[in-house]
């Protein structure tokens, strides 16, 4: 269609320059004429004038007025012809030109639409995203391009799932084939220790070491375990109706020896008449727990650490909150991710997998709810958890309040 | 106290499971797989409790606790498997399983379960 416009302006154009051209060959045709008709006409007015043949000569000087009249008539219809001509010549040119214009435009535009609409959907994980190839060359070699990037992405796309796949099946079988040796260990240990007093006391203390080791191996495994299903989208929760106020005691008291151990003190503060949540209670606990184990391990001896909760609106909302040293901003932002911990000369010493906080937001989501953390060094932090309230409105309970 | 009998392919895991129920004060028999399991077990005077392991070759745990439940014995039946998500419920709700062990054993609720099923 291009090519057309293209043609037809060409030929315009041509048309309109020998048009131009030839107008002008008339032009001076003309004027070369009327000189000649002139020069007539003073030859014979001299005649007249010496009395010489003086009737051809007013012939001539008749026939010469005439000539030049019929020449005159002749070039200004010639001109408004040209004019007429070099007229309908710009118009149809500056047509054409702006219809030429229009369709580059409108054939490079829907090919740019077509790959910004595309670009989008890919953008969005639409790996299935295509553009058409058409339109000028560039627009479809740029289209080209673009299909065979979506292409390779799509494959590897395709090749990491299959990896990842790969990866989770390996983590459940080889957690599924470690408990058994693990059993055996921990059992055995476990079966020295009730002969404890058998053992010297550096005996007892080496097979507790092995213990302690044992434990935090089969936690490890464990968060490894809940990972894996978690990516795997098998990581599963039994809800139910929940009193929260009991859960929150509940985990609490799991973790009060370690932090009585570590001579922090411990405030618990729950809002009378908390409603109830639709929880899988042993894993909000689990999740309880773990922000517990934070608290008691990364603040040090002596620390406050307060677990408050109190129902917002729809929600039922669990502040766990220390005094602690803080989290960097740039440690927080990626706090819920796995495998990040704290300063390496704190995790010495604190025990924990580096999974937990992912776990435990993986939980906190398949319950519907958040979890979002706040801290600064200096400052403490404060993790809060939103779980939506259980909708069947229940009977007033009597607030729980303990400390 | 209870007479016992545990299958578990594993022999380290069965001589530790003998130990911890023998100083219990619990009569211990042992079955390799699910097979020596039916084998052992008789209508005439059944064992007090079963402690199967889910996944053993020959006969699964859950095959042989099928077999016997077919056979009219209702033993109470304790499963340990190394799954920590607690087997499958809706598979095994005909076999009047009493709970799931997980691997790592926690001895004190296992003791507590058989209590409470020889009560």
């Amino acid at each position: 269609m291009t090519i057309g416009f293209a043609i037809a302006f060409a030929v315009l154009t041509g048309l309109a320059v020998i048009g131009v051209a030839r107008f002008l060959q008339q032009r001076q045709d003309y004027e070369n004429a009327t000189a000649r008709s002139y020069q007539r006409e003073i030859v014979a007015r001299n005649r007249l004038a010496e009395e010489r043949h003086p009737a051809a000569a007013r012939d001539t000087i008749v026939s010469q007025q005439h000539r030049r009249q019929a020449l005159r008539d002749e070039i200004s219809s010639e001109t408004r012809d040209t004019a007429l001509l070099v007229g309908a010549g710009l118009i149809a040119g500056l047509t054409g030109a702006a219809l030429l214009f229009t369709g580059l435009i409108s054939s490079m535009r829907r090919p740019l639409e077509d790959l910004v609409e595309a670009s989008g959907q890919l953008a969005g994980g639409d790996l299935d995203a295509r553009v058409k190839v058409g339109g000028l060359s560039e627009t479809a070699t740029l289209g080209g391009a673009f299909n065979e990037m979506a292409e390779e992405l799509q494959r590897r796309a395709g090749e990491r799932d299959q990896l990842d796949r790969m990866k989770d099946e390996f983590v459940l079988t080889a957690s599924h084939e470690l408990r058994s040796p693990l059993t055996s260990v921990q059992g055995f240990a476990e079966l020295l220790l009730l002969e404890r007093e058998k053992l010297g006391p550096k005996q007892a203390e080496t097979v507790e070491v092995i213990l302690d080791n044992t434990r935090h191996l089969v936690r490890l495994l464990n968060d490894l375990l809940d990972l894996a299903r978690s990516d795997a989208g098998r990581l599963t929760i039994r809800p139910e109706p929940t009193d929260a106020a009991s859960l929150i005691e509940d985990a609490v008291r799991t973790m009060r020896a370690q932090i009585d151990a570590r001579g922090q003190e411990l405030r618990l503060e729950i809002e009378a008449d908390l409603p109830r949540i639709e929880a899988d209670r042993d894993r909000i606990r689990q999740v309880l727990v773990n922000l517990l184990t934070n608290a008691n391990e990364y603040c040090p001896e002596g620390a406050g650490i307060e677990v408050k909760a109190r129902r917002a609106n729809a929600e039922v909302e669990i502040d766990v909150i220390d005094d602690g040293p803080g989290i960097p901003e740039q440690q927080l932002e990626h706090i819920f991710e796995r495998f990040t911990r704290g300063d390496a000369g704190e995790t010495q010493r604190v025990g924990g997998t580096g999974l937990g906080l992912a776990i435990s937001k993986s939980l906190i989501e398949l319950h519907g709810g958040t979890i979002e953390a706040d801290s600064a060094p200096g400052r403490g932090s404060t993790f809060r958890v939103r779980l939506p309230a259980d909708p069947v409105p229940e009977r007033a309970r009597a607030g729980a309040e303990a400390s | 106290m209870a007479r016992i009998l545990v299958a578990d392919d594993s022999e380290t895991i069965l001589l530790l499971l003998r130990t911890r129920l023998e100083i219990e004060g619990h009569e211990v028999e042992t079955a390799a797989d699910g097979q020596e399991v039916v084998e052992k077990v008789s209508a005439a005077a059944p064992p007090d409790v079963l402690l199967l392991d889910a996944m053993m070759p020959r006969k699964s745990g859950i095959d042989a606790l099928r077999e016997l439940r077919a056979a009219g014995i209702d033993t109470p039946a304790l499963i340990v498997s190394a799954h920590t998500d607690g087997g499958n419920d809706e598979d095994h709700a005909d076999l009047a399983i009493s709970a799931y062990i997980t691997k790592p054993i926690d001895f004190d609720q296992l003791f507590k379960k058989i209590a409470e099923l020889t009560r």
